[in-house]
């Protein structure tokens, strides 16, 4: 497995009709995963409000929204970021998930990114220093040797 | 081992373990095999009290164990604990699934609109 979390696909569709699919329409094809459950709450419906500015939520079916993120890019057959963070985070925790679209052919490339699991609180450790998740990727084969090392030992 | 990941919390604290050199190479060192404090120290070229601070910080993850060999309660023998490493791995495994699953989704609801 990867370290960092990256996923793709094709989808037979052209990326304008691709990434309005993703973002309207969410609240359709979104499947609830109890363990990425937003809240402790039932899984309501997921829904972009706004564009670049706006947010990700959850609305809940007590009328309540959980706000999952801030949307930071909207670049409508192109590109999406926002913040992705469950009501179990930590304070000032988050993690960050881009989607791009890219068209191949008269398909379309979707390729989910998602970051930050290693955000730290401030005051755990001194950020100078510390590669952020290139330290994952490059450090992808030590994680593997770590691993294979633990299998043995376990 | 423990068969479900662990909160995100202790996730963190793992990573943040990791996030300095100087435990990564405490980390790599302990694969071969236990060390005692002293070694470790040299090897990784700290002072025995710096190098304390960053073995606090291990144990507290809970990514390195401490012990005391039966002939001698003085030494220190330090040793991973595979755990935490197995859930972080776990975990990122976990989401890679969720996104698989979520992009499965999405492409069934585009293509059979």
């Amino acid at each position: 497995m990867a370290s960092r979390v990256l996923v793709s696909l094709r989808v037979r569709s052209g990326p304008e009709r691709a990434f309005a699919v993703f973002t309207r329409d969410i609240g359709l094809w979104w499947r609830p995963n109890s363990l990425f459950a937003f809240t402790p709450r039932p899984p309501g419906t997921m829904a972009f409000e706004g564009e670049a500015g706006g947010r990700l939520v959850e609305r809940l079916d007590n009328g309540n929204r959980f706000e999952v993120g801030r949307i930071s890019d909207w670049e409508p057959g192109r590109f999406l970021a926002f913040d992705w963070r469950q009501a179990s985070f930590a304070p000032g925790q988050s993690t960050r998930v881009e989607v791009s679209f890219e068209a191949i052919g008269d398909e379309t490339r979707v390729t989910v990114t998602h970051t930050g699991w290693d955000q730290l609180p401030a005051d755990h450790v001194a950020r100078h220093g510390f590669p952020d998740m290139v330290f994952l990727r490059r450090h992808g084969e030590w994680w593997q040797g770590l691993l294979a090392s633990f299998g043995s030992h376990v | 081992m423990s068969s479900s990941p662990r909160p995100v919390a202790s996730l963190d604290s793992t990573l943040s373990a990791l996030a300095d050199p100087h435990r990564r190479r405490v980390v790599e060192l302990l694969r071969a095999g236990p060390l005692k404090a002293g070694d470790l120290a040299r090897e990784v070229g700290l002072s025995p009290p710096a190098l304390s601070r960053h073995l606090r910080m291990l144990k507290h993850s809970g990514l390195v164990n401490e012990s005391h060999p039966a002939f001698d309660a003085r030494v220190r023998v330090y040793q991973l604990t595979p755990e935490p490493m197995i859930d972080l791995l776990r975990w990122l495994e976990q989401t890679e699934q969720l996104w698989t699953d979520q992009l499965a989704a999405f492409k069934a609801h585009l293509e059979g609109a």
